[in-house]
């Protein structure tokens, strides 16, 4: 009896204790869209890492999938009672719009404490960087995002004796071999547009003279131009040799990846993301590679760009716990946090990580071609109104899907944009 | 008992509006707040972020020359007649065809039931797999079969996407209609069947001239719920196509929430939201005021 009451009052005790700690700890809430593969599992080594140093705070991950998180998943937790002291954005027109509808916290402040605004390689603090409202740094950079390049299988490519093509026409032609062969050349799945929509995007960029480009998404000049018409037309020319999966209008990005990965197709254009999930859809042995989009005009300035973004967190203004928050976002993005982070297929802000992480193949390709372009288009979504770049987008699969004509997808863009009105 | 008999009553004339306080408040701020506050937002351009701007009727305007919301009505009209036929009439042929008491027959009403209780969503993912145009059941049959040349991308195109999302709901929900009218045909009487059958009615004679009229009543329920269950329609034509390909599939409710979420147009997708609400209400005042003169009995 006297043992049975010793062990209840030990149990009591350690309840007590237990609660106690429970009590005390901090929640900080973090919503992102990692839903999987090498990145998220390197993102949850990461937080189990810092909770075991900071025992006094738990991090609590809320996560979307990605469409989900971007159209309804944020908004709806930034304007709830019970905020995310942090959350996942994409540089650009996204982080003034938080910064001005009051949801972004300052982090001039801590970003000056300890050097951490220096840790990150500069290109991050550019004013077309996205990552800074007025002068103010708004953004914690977590990756670096090729938004679209060409990923192809390089078995398929060896067996029809093919080699990445330096040139549009070149591409075309390799298309049309690949369709001749009975190969699904691309493989694009389309049903959200953003996917062929991004590409379209960085061809009209390479196409499109600047000014006229911007003007354009900016709602102060015509689509309907013979420089965004060529830019369709060259998704037409693909078009008309078969390049295209016959089902791109139905499948979604994701199926898209995985047919890729299947050997469904040969090539398929998407961002960086691609090589994170590559553990979790490819076949062992599976050997793939990509290629910037091909030169289109030599002489336009943006010939050798390439599109891309960066990708980070914000924490949030009414954050119930902003310390304990940039606390862990500076853990985060310590050099020892974002070698792991690199290492997962990542492109890490942070100056020096690239160099000491092993990286794979991929993704020192990536940083090659990022670090040896020219010039980084942003992806239009992230830069102008989302209406007018989703009717462009729009436009770009009316042209790639044969549905209509360059020019009728462009005439069809400007209707539909001037029927918004002024974003 | 004469009526001053009668206890006298707990409160009168205002004081009964207490009584009615509680739902009163409930019904306000569940219902008719949200409801006034939609209506509001219909009036601006408002994103979700940043502050509503007004727009007086802009938003309307815009919605009424917005083809692909226009062309979402014609979509939801052709799926309602989709609906009447694959869903209702079917119903309504398996449910005299399985209304017996033979073994086997509540086995095979269950079969036929068994969707109803699938999720939607669930049975739209599903359907997208067997109709996926590579991996999918529907084509990898046509191809064993050696009918590789009819295997298309269902899902892709326009003159095909509408038609399977209408037989999938045909086959998700055809169920739901025959357990109506099978309990409906469980309580016409025996004698009446056994009139006409003296009177030298056959089988189909019986059909349209004694069960369809004793029907009449749980037809028009039927029919009702197919033409707002279709305005309501979204899960089925979110999960399998999403309004692809390019607006073919599209219907109100899709669109409204593309404009409201993917493109930060909450303002608009409301002022949608509220042109499809007034479209919905007078085809539902027009359907039942018809209905209910249908079935006045005349003296």
């Amino acid at each position: 009896m006297q043992a049975f009451k010793f062990s209840l009052a030990a149990t009591a005790v350690a309840l007590m204790l237990s609660t106690t700690a429970a009590m005390a700890q901090t929640e900080v809430r973090f919503t992102h869209s990692f839903t999987g593969g090498a990145s998220r599992v390197a993102l949850d080594t990461i937080i189990a890492g810092f909770e075991a140093a900071n025992p006094d705070i738990k991090i609590k991950e809320i996560v979307f999938d990605d469409d989900q998180y971007s159209n309804q998943g944020l908004i709806t937790q930034l304007k709830s009672n019970e905020v995310p002291d942090i959350f996942f954005e994409w540089a650009g027109l996204r982080v003034q719009r938080n910064v001005e509808a009051g949801y972004a916290y300052d982090l001039s402040e801590a970003m000056a404490t300890d050097g951490w605004k220096e840790s990150f390689s500069p290109s991050v603090w550019t004013d077309g960087a996205g990552t800074m409202v007025d002068g103010k740094p708004y953004m914690v950079p977590l990756s670096f995002d090729l938004t679209n390049t060409i990923w192809y299988n390089k078995t398929i490519f060896a067996e029809h004796n093919l080699t990445p093509p330096k040139t549009w026409d070149e591409f075309v032609a390799l298309a049309k071999t690949l369709a001749d062969a009975g190969e699904t050349p691309i493989v694009e799945g389309n049903n959200e547009f953003w996917p062929l929509g991004n590409w379209a995007g960085h061809i009209a960029a390479m196409v499109v003279p600047p000014d006229e480009y911007v003007a354009a998404f900016k709602q102060e000049g015509p689509f309907n131009t013979s420089a965004f018409e060529k830019a369709l037309e060259l998704l037409v020319q693909l078009h008309d040799v078969g390049a295209f999966n016959k089902d791109m209008q139905a499948l979604g990005a994701d199926p898209a990846m995985a047919t890729f990965f299947q050997e469904g197709a040969v090539m398929h254009p998407i961002g960086s993301w691609l090589v994170s999930e590559t553990e979790n859809l490819a076949e062992e042995g599976f050997e793939y590679s990509q290629f910037n989009t091909p030169v289109i005009d030599p002489a336009h300035p943006l010939a050798n760009s390439v599109i891309g973004t960066i990708t980070g967190l914000m924490v949030h203004k009414n954050s119930a716990h902003p310390d304990e928050a940039i606390k862990f976002l500076k853990y985060l993005t310590s050099q020892e946090s974002q070698i792991a982070w690199a290492e997962s297929g990542q492109m890490s802000p942070v100056a020096g990580v690239s160099e000491k992480a092993k990286l794979d193949e991929q993704t020192q390709a990536m940083l090659a071609l990022m670090s040896g372009a020219p010039a980084i288009v942003p992806p239009p979504d992230t830069t102008y109104p989302v209406p007018v770049a989703e009717a462009f987008y729009q436009a770009a699969a009316y042209a790639a899907a044969g549905e209509k004509s360059a020019k009728e997808a462009l005439v069809w863009l400007d209707e539909t944009v001037t029927a918004m009105g002024k974003q | 008992m004469a009526i001053e008999d009668r206890a006298a009553p707990i409160s009168s004339g205002a004081g009964n509006l207490w009584f009615a306080a509680p739902a009163m408040l409930l019904f306000g701020t569940f219902v008719l707040w949200p409801l006034g506050a939609s209506v509001y937002y219909a009036f601006t351009f408002w994103d979700g972020f940043s502050a509503p701007r007004w727009a007086g009727f802009a938003n309307f305007a815009r919605g009424l020359t917005d083809i692909t919301y226009l062309m979402s009505y014609v979509h939801v009209v052709l799926y309602i007649l989709a609906t009447l036929v694959f869903e209702v009439s079917f119903g309504l042929v398996m449910a005299v065809l399985l209304n017996s008491d033979r073994p086997g027959f509540a086995l095979m009403r269950g079969m036929f039931f068994s969707p109803v209780v699938l999720s939607m969503s669930a049975g739209g993912v599903l359907w997208t797999f067997v109709l996926d145009y590579r991996t999918g059941l529907l084509n990898s049959v046509l191809k064993a079969l050696g009918l590789g040349d009819w295997a298309q991308p269902w899902m892709s195109q326009p003159e095909t996407a509408l038609l399977f999302i209408c037989l999938v709901s045909g086959w998700k929900y055809a169920g739901f209609y025959m357990v109506i009218f099978f309990a409906a045909l469980r309580r016409i009487p025996k004698n009446i069947y056994e009139a006409a059958r003296l009177d030298g009615a056959n089988a189909l004679h019986q059909f349209f001239h004694v069960t369809l009229p004793m029907l009449r009543q749980n037809i028009l329920v039927c029919v009702l719920l197919a033409v707002m269950g279709g305005f309501a329609g979204f899960d089925l034509f979110f999960t399998m196509s999403n309004g692809q390909p390019f607006g073919a599939t599209e219907v109100p409710a899709t669109w409204i929430i593309k404009q409201a979420f993917d493109q930060d147009q909450i303002g608009y997708g409301v002022a949608l939201t509220v042109i499809l609400t007034v479209v919905v209400s007078l085809i539902s005042i027009v359907y039942i005021r018809l209905s209910e003169r249908a079935n006045v009995t005349r003296y």
